[in-house]
Protein backbone atom coordinates (compact mmCIF):
# COMPACT_ATOMS: atom_id res chain seq x y z
CA UNK A 1 0.00 0.00 0.00
CA UNK A 2 2.98 2.44 1.14
CA UNK A 3 4.39 1.62 -2.60
CA UNK A 4 1.95 2.64 -4.67
CA UNK A 5 1.09 5.47 -2.51
CA UNK A 6 4.35 6.12 -2.98
CA UNK A 7 4.43 5.71 -6.54
CA UNK A 8 1.35 7.47 -7.54
CA UNK A 9 2.74 10.52 -5.47
CA UNK A 10 6.05 10.43 -7.34
CA UNK A 11 3.98 10.04 -10.97
CA UNK A 12 2.18 12.97 -9.78
CA UNK A 13 5.57 15.24 -10.25
CA UNK A 14 6.80 13.32 -13.39
CA UNK A 15 8.54 16.04 -15.10
CA UNK A 16 10.36 15.74 -18.55
CA UNK A 17 11.38 12.50 -20.19
CA UNK A 18 14.81 12.55 -20.39
CA UNK A 19 16.97 9.79 -22.42
CA UNK A 20 20.47 9.13 -23.68
CA UNK A 21 21.81 11.23 -26.41
CA UNK A 22 24.10 9.80 -29.11
CA UNK A 23 25.79 11.66 -32.08
CA UNK A 24 23.45 11.27 -34.99
CA UNK A 25 25.78 12.97 -37.69
CA UNK A 26 30.10 14.31 -37.85
CA UNK A 27 32.00 16.30 -39.86
CA UNK A 28 33.76 15.27 -41.62
CA UNK A 29 32.28 11.60 -41.42
CA UNK A 30 34.53 9.00 -39.25
CA UNK A 31 36.65 7.38 -42.17
CA UNK A 32 36.42 10.03 -44.63
CA UNK A 33 39.57 11.75 -46.26
CA UNK A 34 38.54 15.40 -47.23
CA UNK A 35 39.45 19.05 -48.05
CA UNK A 36 40.80 21.08 -45.06
CA UNK A 37 37.85 21.16 -42.92
CA UNK A 38 37.21 24.56 -41.32
CA UNK A 39 34.59 23.35 -38.50
CA UNK A 40 34.40 20.02 -37.34
CA UNK A 41 31.25 19.25 -36.12
CA UNK A 42 28.95 16.92 -34.46
CA UNK A 43 25.39 16.54 -34.12
CA UNK A 44 23.52 14.69 -31.42
CA UNK A 45 19.79 13.88 -31.50
CA UNK A 46 19.09 15.42 -28.10
CA UNK A 47 20.88 18.09 -26.01
CA UNK A 48 24.33 17.14 -25.01
CA UNK A 49 26.52 18.96 -22.71
CA UNK A 50 30.64 18.16 -24.47
CA UNK A 51 32.63 18.89 -21.58
CA UNK A 52 35.75 18.23 -23.57
CA UNK A 53 36.56 17.58 -26.90
CA UNK A 54 39.96 17.10 -28.61
CA UNK A 55 41.40 17.45 -31.96
CA UNK A 56 44.32 15.09 -32.29
CA UNK A 57 47.11 15.24 -35.75
CA UNK A 58 50.49 13.95 -36.05
CA UNK A 59 52.12 16.23 -34.10
CA UNK A 60 49.58 16.34 -31.29
CA UNK A 61 46.79 17.70 -29.36
CA UNK A 62 45.38 20.68 -32.30
CA UNK A 63 44.01 23.98 -30.46
CA UNK A 64 40.16 24.59 -31.30
CA UNK A 65 37.49 27.18 -30.66
CA UNK A 66 34.03 25.74 -29.48
CA UNK A 67 31.48 28.10 -31.07
CA UNK A 68 29.22 27.04 -28.30
CA UNK A 69 30.26 26.78 -24.31
CA UNK A 70 29.69 24.10 -21.93
CA UNK A 71 25.65 24.10 -22.25
CA UNK A 72 24.01 21.36 -23.61
CA UNK A 73 23.53 21.75 -27.24
CA UNK A 74 22.66 19.46 -30.06
CA UNK A 75 25.30 20.81 -32.68
CA UNK A 76 28.56 21.04 -31.55
CA UNK A 77 30.97 23.14 -33.65
CA UNK A 78 34.49 23.74 -33.03
CA UNK A 79 37.13 25.14 -35.43
CA UNK A 80 40.57 24.63 -35.44
CA UNK A 81 43.25 27.54 -34.71
CA UNK A 82 45.02 26.54 -37.65
CA UNK A 83 44.21 25.62 -41.19
CA UNK A 84 44.84 21.78 -41.25
CA UNK A 85 47.58 20.01 -43.20
CA UNK A 86 47.55 17.15 -44.90
CA UNK A 87 47.34 14.04 -42.38
CA UNK A 88 45.25 11.37 -40.15
CA UNK A 89 43.16 13.11 -37.51
CA UNK A 90 41.40 12.37 -34.83
CA UNK A 91 38.54 13.33 -32.66
CA UNK A 92 37.59 12.69 -29.11
CA UNK A 93 35.10 13.95 -27.14
CA UNK A 94 33.03 13.35 -23.76
CA UNK A 95 29.99 14.86 -22.29
CA UNK A 96 26.81 14.35 -20.43
CA UNK A 97 23.49 13.25 -21.76
CA UNK A 98 20.14 15.03 -20.18
CA UNK A 99 19.82 11.72 -18.01
CA UNK A 100 23.29 12.37 -16.81
CA UNK A 101 24.85 9.53 -18.36
CA UNK A 102 28.35 10.51 -19.08
CA UNK A 103 28.78 9.82 -22.90
CA UNK A 104 31.71 9.39 -25.09
CA UNK A 105 32.74 8.97 -28.33
CA UNK A 106 35.83 9.09 -30.92
CA UNK A 107 35.96 9.17 -34.66
CA UNK A 108 38.80 10.15 -37.44
CA UNK A 109 39.32 11.61 -40.62
CA UNK A 110 42.37 12.37 -43.06
CA UNK A 111 43.10 15.61 -44.76
CA UNK A 112 44.24 15.01 -48.25
CA UNK A 113 46.13 17.70 -50.71
CA UNK B 1 28.43 -5.26 -30.21
CA UNK B 2 25.56 -2.17 -30.83
CA UNK B 3 24.87 -0.06 -27.78
CA UNK B 4 28.03 -0.92 -25.38
CA UNK B 5 30.76 1.33 -24.30
CA UNK B 6 34.60 0.26 -24.13
CA UNK B 7 35.02 0.17 -20.30
CA UNK B 8 38.70 1.68 -19.05
CA UNK B 9 39.87 2.33 -15.87
CA UNK B 10 37.52 5.05 -14.62
CA UNK B 11 34.16 3.05 -15.86
CA UNK B 12 35.45 0.19 -14.27
CA UNK B 13 35.99 2.09 -10.86
CA UNK B 14 32.30 3.64 -11.64
CA UNK B 15 30.73 0.11 -11.98
CA UNK B 16 32.58 -0.98 -8.82
CA UNK B 17 31.43 2.06 -7.25
CA UNK B 18 27.46 1.90 -8.33
CA UNK B 19 27.51 -1.65 -7.11
CA UNK B 20 28.74 -1.45 -3.82
CA UNK B 21 26.55 1.91 -3.81
CA UNK B 22 23.55 -0.53 -4.96
CA UNK B 23 24.27 -3.15 -2.28
CA UNK B 24 24.58 -0.15 0.51
CA UNK B 25 21.09 1.56 -0.60
CA UNK B 26 19.38 -1.98 -0.72
CA UNK B 27 20.93 -3.25 2.88
CA UNK B 28 19.77 0.79 4.06
CA UNK B 29 15.87 0.00 2.23
CA UNK B 30 15.83 -3.45 3.28
CA UNK B 31 16.65 -3.07 7.09
CA UNK B 32 13.57 -1.29 7.79
CA UNK B 33 11.21 -3.40 6.04
CA UNK B 34 12.81 -6.27 7.45
CA UNK B 35 12.43 -4.73 10.95
CA UNK B 36 8.24 -4.39 10.25
CA UNK B 37 7.68 -7.26 8.40
CA UNK B 38 9.16 -9.36 11.32
CA UNK B 39 8.54 -7.60 14.70
CA UNK B 40 8.43 -10.76 16.40
CA UNK B 41 11.86 -12.26 15.64
CA UNK B 42 14.16 -13.25 17.78
CA UNK B 43 16.08 -9.88 19.27
CA UNK B 44 19.71 -10.84 18.40
CA UNK B 45 17.94 -11.03 14.39
CA UNK B 46 16.11 -7.63 14.73
CA UNK B 47 18.70 -6.29 16.07
CA UNK B 48 21.68 -7.60 13.46
CA UNK B 49 19.26 -6.51 11.02
CA UNK B 50 19.11 -3.10 12.45
CA UNK B 51 23.18 -2.73 12.63
CA UNK B 52 23.73 -4.00 8.89
CA UNK B 53 20.77 -1.04 7.91
CA UNK B 54 22.50 1.68 10.10
CA UNK B 55 26.36 0.79 8.28
CA UNK B 56 24.63 0.57 5.13
CA UNK B 57 23.41 3.95 4.97
CA UNK B 58 26.57 5.31 6.59
CA UNK B 59 28.71 3.82 3.99
CA UNK B 60 26.22 4.67 1.36
CA UNK B 61 26.69 8.29 2.18
CA UNK B 62 30.19 8.09 1.32
CA UNK B 63 30.43 6.05 -2.03
CA UNK B 64 27.39 8.46 -2.91
CA UNK B 65 30.29 11.03 -2.32
CA UNK B 66 33.12 9.14 -4.67
CA UNK B 67 30.60 8.46 -7.16
CA UNK B 68 30.51 12.21 -8.00
CA UNK B 69 33.90 12.11 -8.44
CA UNK B 70 34.12 9.49 -10.34
CA UNK B 71 31.19 10.83 -12.93
CA UNK B 72 33.44 14.21 -12.50
CA UNK B 73 36.43 12.65 -13.89
CA UNK B 74 34.69 10.89 -16.59
CA UNK B 75 33.16 13.63 -18.62
CA UNK B 76 36.35 15.78 -17.80
CA UNK B 77 38.43 13.80 -20.00
CA UNK B 78 41.05 14.79 -17.47
CA UNK B 79 41.06 11.47 -15.98
CA UNK B 80 40.80 10.91 -12.13
CA UNK B 81 42.19 14.55 -11.97
CA UNK B 82 39.12 15.45 -13.10
CA UNK B 83 37.10 13.96 -9.73
CA UNK B 84 37.73 17.43 -7.47
CA UNK B 85 37.25 19.70 -10.82
CA UNK B 86 34.97 22.40 -9.31
CA UNK B 87 33.36 23.06 -12.99
CA UNK B 88 32.57 19.34 -13.65
CA UNK B 89 31.33 18.36 -10.46
CA UNK B 90 28.97 21.30 -10.51
CA UNK B 91 27.52 19.81 -13.43
CA UNK B 92 27.04 16.57 -12.03
CA UNK B 93 25.17 18.25 -9.76
CA UNK B 94 22.91 19.68 -12.27
CA UNK B 95 22.54 16.67 -13.98
CA UNK B 96 19.89 14.22 -12.74
CA UNK B 97 22.55 12.80 -10.43
CA UNK B 98 22.37 15.17 -8.17
CA UNK B 99 18.14 15.74 -7.86
CA UNK B 100 18.93 11.47 -6.73
CA UNK B 101 21.88 12.26 -4.51
CA UNK B 102 19.65 14.86 -2.11
CA UNK B 103 16.95 12.26 -2.45
CA UNK B 104 19.45 9.97 -1.40
CA UNK B 105 21.18 11.63 0.94
CA UNK B 106 17.61 12.21 2.88
CA UNK B 107 16.58 8.33 2.87
CA UNK B 108 19.78 7.51 4.04
CA UNK B 109 20.01 10.01 7.29
CA UNK B 110 16.16 9.17 7.50
CA UNK B 111 17.14 4.87 7.90
CA UNK B 112 19.84 6.40 10.82
CA UNK B 113 16.57 6.81 12.89
CA UNK B 114 16.73 3.13 13.39
CA UNK B 115 19.69 3.45 16.31
CA UNK B 116 17.13 5.65 17.96
CA UNK B 117 15.37 3.22 20.73
CA UNK B 118 11.48 4.42 20.10
CA UNK B 119 8.83 3.43 17.82
CA UNK B 120 9.30 6.18 16.22
CA UNK B 121 12.70 5.49 14.48
CA UNK B 122 11.51 2.75 12.59
CA UNK B 123 8.98 5.01 11.07
CA UNK B 124 11.30 7.40 10.17
CA UNK B 125 13.59 5.04 8.50
CA UNK B 126 10.94 3.16 6.46
CA UNK B 127 9.91 6.83 5.04
CA UNK B 128 13.87 6.66 4.69
CA UNK B 129 12.90 3.21 2.68
CA UNK B 130 11.47 5.42 0.54
CA UNK B 131 12.90 7.82 -0.41
CA UNK B 132 15.40 6.08 -1.38
CA UNK B 133 13.39 3.91 -3.67
CA UNK B 134 12.33 6.94 -5.26
CA UNK B 135 15.92 8.39 -5.46
CA UNK B 136 16.62 5.85 -8.45
CA UNK B 137 13.39 6.84 -10.57
CA UNK B 138 15.27 10.35 -10.70
CA UNK B 139 17.89 9.26 -12.69
CA UNK B 140 19.13 7.10 -15.44
CA UNK B 141 16.87 4.96 -17.22
CA UNK B 142 14.10 5.51 -15.36
CA UNK B 143 13.67 8.56 -16.69
CA UNK B 144 12.92 7.30 -20.30
CA UNK B 145 9.40 7.18 -21.57
CA UNK B 146 6.61 5.74 -20.05
CA UNK B 147 8.06 7.91 -17.57
CA UNK B 148 5.62 6.86 -15.02
CA UNK B 149 4.96 3.74 -15.24
CA UNK B 150 8.86 2.91 -14.66
CA UNK B 151 9.48 4.32 -12.07
CA UNK B 152 6.53 2.96 -10.55
CA UNK B 153 7.81 -0.71 -11.62
CA UNK B 154 11.70 0.40 -10.30
CA UNK B 155 10.31 1.55 -7.13
CA UNK B 156 8.12 -1.65 -6.40
CA UNK B 157 11.11 -4.16 -7.65
CA UNK B 158 13.51 -2.03 -5.93
CA UNK B 159 11.79 -2.07 -2.29
CA UNK B 160 11.27 -5.82 -3.00
CA UNK B 161 14.40 -6.88 -3.74
CA UNK B 162 15.49 -4.90 -0.76
CA UNK B 163 13.88 -7.11 1.70
CA UNK B 164 15.07 -10.51 0.19
CA UNK B 165 18.74 -8.30 0.30
CA UNK B 166 18.69 -6.78 3.56
CA UNK B 167 17.18 -10.21 5.33
CA UNK B 168 19.82 -12.33 4.15
CA UNK B 169 22.38 -12.40 6.36
CA UNK B 170 19.73 -11.72 9.52
CA UNK B 171 18.43 -15.11 8.32
CA UNK B 172 21.88 -16.52 8.35
CA UNK B 173 21.66 -15.51 11.86
CA UNK B 174 18.28 -16.79 12.62
CA UNK B 175 19.54 -20.75 11.66
CA UNK B 176 21.09 -20.91 15.07
CA UNK B 177 18.89 -19.25 16.99
CA UNK B 178 16.40 -20.66 18.73
CA UNK B 179 13.28 -19.98 17.30
CA UNK B 180 14.55 -18.77 14.10
CA UNK B 181 13.10 -21.87 11.76
CA UNK B 182 9.65 -20.01 12.65
CA UNK B 183 11.33 -16.73 11.08
CA UNK B 184 12.30 -18.58 8.30
CA UNK B 185 9.65 -19.85 7.51
CA UNK B 186 7.37 -17.01 7.81
CA UNK B 187 10.07 -15.32 4.87
CA UNK B 188 9.86 -18.01 2.95
CA UNK B 189 5.66 -16.91 2.96
CA UNK B 190 5.87 -13.53 2.75
CA UNK B 191 8.93 -13.98 -0.22
CA UNK B 192 5.88 -16.17 -1.99
CA UNK B 193 4.73 -12.98 -3.10
CA UNK B 194 7.03 -10.15 -2.67
CA UNK B 195 9.60 -12.40 -5.06
CA UNK B 196 6.72 -12.67 -7.83
CA UNK B 197 6.19 -9.28 -7.34
CA UNK B 198 10.07 -8.13 -8.00
CA UNK B 199 10.07 -10.24 -10.78
CA UNK B 200 6.69 -9.54 -12.58
CA UNK B 201 8.18 -5.72 -11.86
CA UNK B 202 11.55 -6.17 -13.45
CA UNK B 203 10.97 -8.18 -16.36
CA UNK B 204 8.25 -5.76 -17.09
CA UNK B 205 10.75 -2.52 -17.29
CA UNK B 206 13.45 -4.66 -18.55
CA UNK B 207 10.42 -5.41 -21.14
CA UNK B 208 9.84 -1.50 -21.71
CA UNK B 209 13.50 -0.77 -22.46
CA UNK B 210 14.29 -3.85 -24.95
CA UNK B 211 11.59 -3.05 -26.92
CA UNK B 212 11.82 -6.48 -28.13
CA UNK B 213 13.06 -10.13 -28.18
CA UNK B 214 15.37 -9.50 -30.78
CA UNK B 215 16.78 -6.62 -29.11
CA UNK B 216 17.87 -9.08 -26.54
CA UNK B 217 20.19 -11.11 -28.23
CA UNK B 218 21.37 -8.25 -30.75
CA UNK B 219 22.58 -5.43 -27.82
CA UNK B 220 24.48 -5.65 -25.21
CA UNK B 221 21.72 -4.15 -22.78
CA UNK B 222 20.23 -7.69 -23.68
CA UNK B 223 22.71 -10.18 -23.34
CA UNK B 224 24.31 -7.60 -19.80
CA UNK B 225 20.02 -8.41 -18.86
CA UNK B 226 20.26 -12.00 -20.01
CA UNK B 227 23.15 -12.68 -17.84
CA UNK B 228 21.33 -10.79 -15.02
CA UNK B 229 18.28 -13.28 -15.31
CA UNK B 230 20.46 -16.29 -15.34
CA UNK B 231 22.11 -15.39 -12.10
CA UNK B 232 18.67 -14.43 -11.12
CA UNK B 233 17.73 -17.79 -12.14
CA UNK B 234 20.09 -19.61 -9.82
CA UNK B 235 19.23 -17.34 -7.25
CA UNK B 236 15.40 -18.22 -7.46
CA UNK B 237 16.84 -21.93 -6.93
CA UNK B 238 18.65 -21.68 -4.40
CA UNK B 239 15.93 -19.84 -2.49
CA UNK B 240 13.46 -22.61 -3.38
CA UNK B 241 15.58 -25.26 -2.08
CA UNK B 242 15.57 -23.28 1.17
CA UNK B 243 12.23 -22.76 1.34
CA UNK B 244 11.11 -26.26 0.56
CA UNK B 245 14.02 -28.15 1.77
CA UNK B 246 16.49 -26.88 4.29
CA UNK B 247 14.03 -24.68 6.11
CA UNK B 248 11.57 -27.71 6.55
CA UNK B 249 14.60 -29.72 8.06
CA UNK B 250 15.91 -26.75 10.05
CA UNK B 251 12.21 -26.60 11.56
CA UNK B 252 12.47 -30.54 12.17
CA UNK B 253 15.57 -30.61 13.91
CA UNK B 254 17.14 -32.47 12.02
CA UNK B 255 21.20 -32.56 12.16
CA UNK B 256 23.32 -30.43 9.90
CA UNK B 257 20.37 -28.56 9.07
CA UNK B 258 21.44 -25.34 10.40
CA UNK B 259 24.88 -25.72 8.49
CA UNK B 260 23.49 -26.52 5.20
CA UNK B 261 20.79 -23.66 5.62
CA UNK B 262 23.91 -20.94 6.44
CA UNK B 263 25.72 -22.23 3.95
CA UNK B 264 22.99 -21.79 1.14
CA UNK B 265 22.16 -18.43 2.45
CA UNK B 266 25.67 -17.89 1.97
CA UNK B 267 26.26 -18.53 -1.51
CA UNK B 268 22.82 -16.10 -2.11
CA UNK B 269 24.63 -13.43 -0.84
CA UNK B 270 27.45 -14.20 -3.64
CA UNK B 271 24.95 -14.65 -5.97
CA UNK B 272 23.32 -10.88 -4.78
CA UNK B 273 27.05 -9.54 -5.56
CA UNK B 274 27.76 -10.38 -8.92
CA UNK B 275 24.14 -9.76 -9.58
CA UNK B 276 24.70 -5.61 -8.56
CA UNK B 277 27.62 -6.33 -10.95
CA UNK B 278 26.09 -7.11 -13.39
CA UNK B 279 23.34 -4.36 -13.13
CA UNK B 280 25.62 -1.86 -11.91
CA UNK B 281 27.73 -2.85 -15.79
CA UNK B 282 24.27 -3.52 -17.47
CA UNK B 283 23.66 0.57 -16.96
CA UNK B 284 26.55 2.13 -16.89
CA UNK B 285 27.76 0.97 -20.03
CA UNK B 286 25.34 -0.33 -22.16
CA UNK B 287 22.37 1.41 -24.41
CA UNK B 288 18.77 0.38 -23.99
CA UNK B 289 17.61 -1.01 -27.57
CA UNK B 290 14.43 1.99 -27.44
CA UNK B 291 17.51 4.63 -27.17
CA UNK B 292 19.43 3.20 -30.16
Amino acid sequence: MKTSILAAAFALTATFVLAHAKPATMTPEDGSTVTAPEVIAIHFDAPMRVTAFTLTGPDGDIAVTRTVGMEPVTQFDAAPGSPLLPADYTVEWRGMSQDGHPMQGSFAFAVAD
Amino acid sequence: MEGGTAIDGLTACAIIAKAIGSAAALLAMGGPLFVIAFRQAPATVLQMARQIAVAAAMIGIAVLAVRFGIRAARISGMGFAGAVDPMMLGFVWDSPLGTAAIWRMAGYLCVLGLMMPKRGGVAVSLIGAGLLAVSYTRVGHALSDPQMLLSALLVVHLLAVALWVAALLPLRRAASVPAGAALLHNFGVLASVTVPVLIIAGLGFAWIMAGSLWALFGTAYGLMLLAKVALVSILLMLAALNKWRLVPALARGLPEADKALRRAITLEVAIVGLILLATATLTSVTTPPIHL
